[in-house]
C-alpha cells in the first residue's frame, strides 16, 4: 500500500483528477490492475470493500495494467494511512508500525530544464541521510542506455525503411501506370487533360497510402494491446498509454505521413502518366 | 473542316525509322464521309490519329476548322477531342471500371455542361440499340454491344467529327450493318466522318475513298455521294 499526499502528489494525481475527478476521500483506494490477486479474488470492481489493517476501504478506482510493481499496489492518502496505522494494534492481528509524519520517499518534479543529476547531487549535500535515486535508474539504468544508445539508429533504420517503402510504391505505381496505358491514352482521347491524369494517379496513390496507413494503425494497436503485458514485463519499465491528446496527434501525423509518402511515391508515375501521347499510350497499352 | 499539309509521322521502330504517314497533304470537308483503306502497317490508324491530334505529327501541320491544333495548349487540345471529335476505336475502348451509362457519359463529363445526364445517355444507348446493357460492365457486353457503346460514348457532345478506325472489324455481319446505317445516318446529319476498314464493302459505302500505301495518300473512287 501507497500513501500519496494529495496536496503535492503528481505520480498518480493526474490520473485521479482524468479518472476520478475529485480528490481521493480517507476511506477509498485505488488498486492496481494485479492488486485483486493480492486480495485472494478473481477481480476487483469500483465500489468493492474492502478492509486493510481493520479498516474499512472502498474501491475508488483500478488503474490500468502498467506490467510493473505498482500493479500490485494500493493506493490511499498518507493520513488514512496514519489513520490505519493508529487503530490497527486493536482491529488488525498485526499492528502497522508508521507514526504520523513518517515517508519513506519523496518524489521531485524536476524543471524541463533541470539536470536531473545536479538536482540529485544538490538534495543529497543540503539534506544529509538522504538517498536519491533518478527516474532513469528507477526505470532501470540499463534500459534506459541501452534506449538512448539505440535510438539513433532505431531513427535511422526507421529512415532508411520508409525510403524503401517510398521507393516499393513507387516502383508498383509505375507498373500500375504502365498496365494502364491503354486506358489512360483513351481518357485522353474523349477529354481528359494532363492534369487529370496526373491528379487521377495522385489520388490512387494517396488513397491506397492512407487506407495501407490506416491499417498499419489497427495493426499496430492490435499488437500492442496484444504484446504490451510481455514487453512490460520482459524489460521492467511501466507501460503507459499516452493521453488521448497525444494519441490523436500522433494518429493525424501518422496518416499525413502516409499521404506524404503517396505523393513522394507517385510523383514520378504521375508526371510519366501525364506525358504520354494518347495514340502512343493506346497502341502500346494494346 | 480537317486539313493537313505535309503532315509527316515517323516512329522508331527500332531497327530505323518508320515514316508512318509520309508528307501527306489533304483536305476532308465538313460533313464527307470519307474511308481509308489500304495494307496493315500502311499507316491508316496513324493518319487517322493525327485527324484527331491524339498523336503530334513529327513535321506539318493539322488544322481542324482552320485552327492548327498543335498550337493549341493542353487544355483547349484536350477540349477539342472532347467537343468536336468523337473517336471509335478498333478494338473495345470502354472503361473496365465503368458501367455502360457512365461510359457513355465520361466525354461529358470532360467537357462540362447538360450533355452528360442521364435522359442524353440513355437516348444514344437506345440509337445504338443496347439500352437493355446501361448497367453492364464492359466484361459483360459482346464485342458487338461494346462497339455500339463506344460509338455511343463517341456521340455523347454531339461532335462534329467523327474518326473511326475499323469500327466494325470482328463483328457480325448484322451488327456491321447495324453500325454501318448508324453511321449513314450521322452523316446525313452533317456529321463529318473518316472510318478506317480493310472491307472494300464498306469503303464503297462512303462518298470518297482515301487509299494509303506505305504513308502514302492517294484517292480513291467515290462510289457513293452521300447527298450532303
Amino acid at each position: 500500500m501507497v500513501g500519496i499526499d494529495p496536496e503535492s502528489d503528481f505520480t498518480i494525481g493526474p490520473w485521479l483528477k482524468d479518472n476520478l475527478g475529485r480528490p481521493l476521500a480517507g476511506d477509498e483506494i485505488i488498486l492496481g490492475a494485479n492488486a485483486h490477486i493480492f486480495l485472494g479474488k478473481s477481480e476487483s470492481k469500483v465500489g468493492d470493500e474492502e478492509y486493510f489493517y481493520g479498516k474499512k476501504y472502498t474501491v475508488a478506482g483500478i488503474m490500468e495494467s502498467t506490467g510493473i510493481g505498482i500493479d500490485d499496489a494500493g493506493f490511499l492518502t498518507m493520513d488514512s494511512v496514519y489513520d490505519m496505522a493508529k487503530i490497527s494494534d486493536k482491529s488488525a492481528v498485526m499492528k502497522l508500525d508508521v507514526q504520523p509524519g513518517d515517508v519513506s520517499a519523496f518524489m521531485v518534479d524536476v524543471m524541463p530544464d533541470a539536470t536531473r543529476s545536479e538536482v540529485a547531487r544538490r538534495i543529497e549535500v543540503e539534506v544529509p541521510g538522504v538517498a536519491v535515486v533518478t527516474s532513469k535508474e528507477l526505470m532501470s539504468s540499463s534500459v534506459a542506455s541501452q534506449l538512448d544508445s539505440l535510438m539513433p539508429w532505431l531513427r535511422l533504420i526507421g529512415i532508411v525503411f520508409w525510403v524503401i517503402v517510398v521507393l516499393m510504391i513507387g516502383a508498383l505505381f509505375s507498373t500500375i501506370v504502365n498496365e494502364r496505358r491503354r486506358e489512360i491514352g483513351l481518357l485522353q482521347a474523349v477529354g481528359a487533360t494532363r492534369r487529370f491524369i496526373f491528379r487521377l494517379v495522385m489520388l490512387e496513390a494517396m488513397q491506397l497510402t492512407v487506407i495501407g496507413g490506416i491499417v498499419g494503425l489497427a495493426v499496430g494497436a492490435v499488437a500492442i494491446l496484444l504484446l504490451k503485458g510481455v514487453v512490460a514485463s520482459s524489460v521492467g519499465i511501466a507501460y503507459l498509454w499516452p493521453g488521448s491528446g497525444y494519441i490523436v496527434v500522433f494518429v493525424a501525423g501518422y496518416l499525413v505521413m502516409s499521404i506524404i509518402t503517396g505523393i513522394l511515391a507517385a510523383l514520378y508515375p504521375a508526371i510519366v502518366a501525364s506525358r504520354l501521347e494518347p495514340y502512343q499510350a493506346i497502341r502500346t497499352g494494346e | 473542316m480537317i486539313e493537313l499539309t505535309n503532315a509527316t509521322k515517323t516512329y522508331d521502330s527500332g531497327g530505323g525509322l518508320v515514316r508512318a504517314v509520309d508528307d501527306v497533304t489533304l483536305t476532308v470537308r465538313d460533313g464527307e464521309f470519307v474511308a481509308v483503306v489500304g495494307h496493315s502497317g500502311s499507316g491508316k490508324t496513324t493518319l487517322v490519329s493525327l485527324m484527331g491530334g491524339l498523336t503530334k505529327p513529327t513535321s506539318g501541320n493539322i488544322f481542324i476548322g482552320g485552327t492548327d491544333i498543335w498550337t493549341l495548349d493542353n487544355l483547349n487540345l484536350a477540349r477539342l477531342r472532347s467537343e468536336k471529335i468523337g473517336f471509335c476505336f478498333q478494338f473495345s475502348s470502354l472503361i473496365s471500371t465503368l458501367n455502360s451509362i457512365d461510359n457513355v457519359r465520361l466525354p461529358a463529363s470532360f467537357a462540362g455542361g447538360e450533355r452528360g445526364g442521364l435522359e442524353r445517355a440513355m437516348s444514344l444507348l437506345e440509337t445504338v440499340g443496347v439500352t437493355d446493357k446501361a448497367k453492364a460492365y464492359p466484361a459483360e457486353l459482346s464485342g458487338g454491344q461494346q462497339r455500339r457503346v463506344a460509338i455511343a460514348r463517341s456521340l455523347v457532345n454531339e461532335p462534329r467529327i467523327m474518326l473511326a478506325d475499323e469500327p466494325t472489324g470482328d463483328l457480325d455481319e448484322q451488327t456491321e450493318a447495324d453500325i454501318m446505317k448508324l453511321f449513314q445516318g450521322l452523316n446525313q446529319q452533317g456529321v463529318t466522318i473518316v472510318m478506317v476498314t480493310h472491307s472494300q464493302k464498306l469503303a464503297a459505302q462512303a462518298g470518297r475513298i482515301l487509299t494509303m500505301t506505305a504513308g502514302a495518300v492517294a484517292e480513291g473512287i467515290a462510289t457513293v455521294d452521300t447527298g450532303v
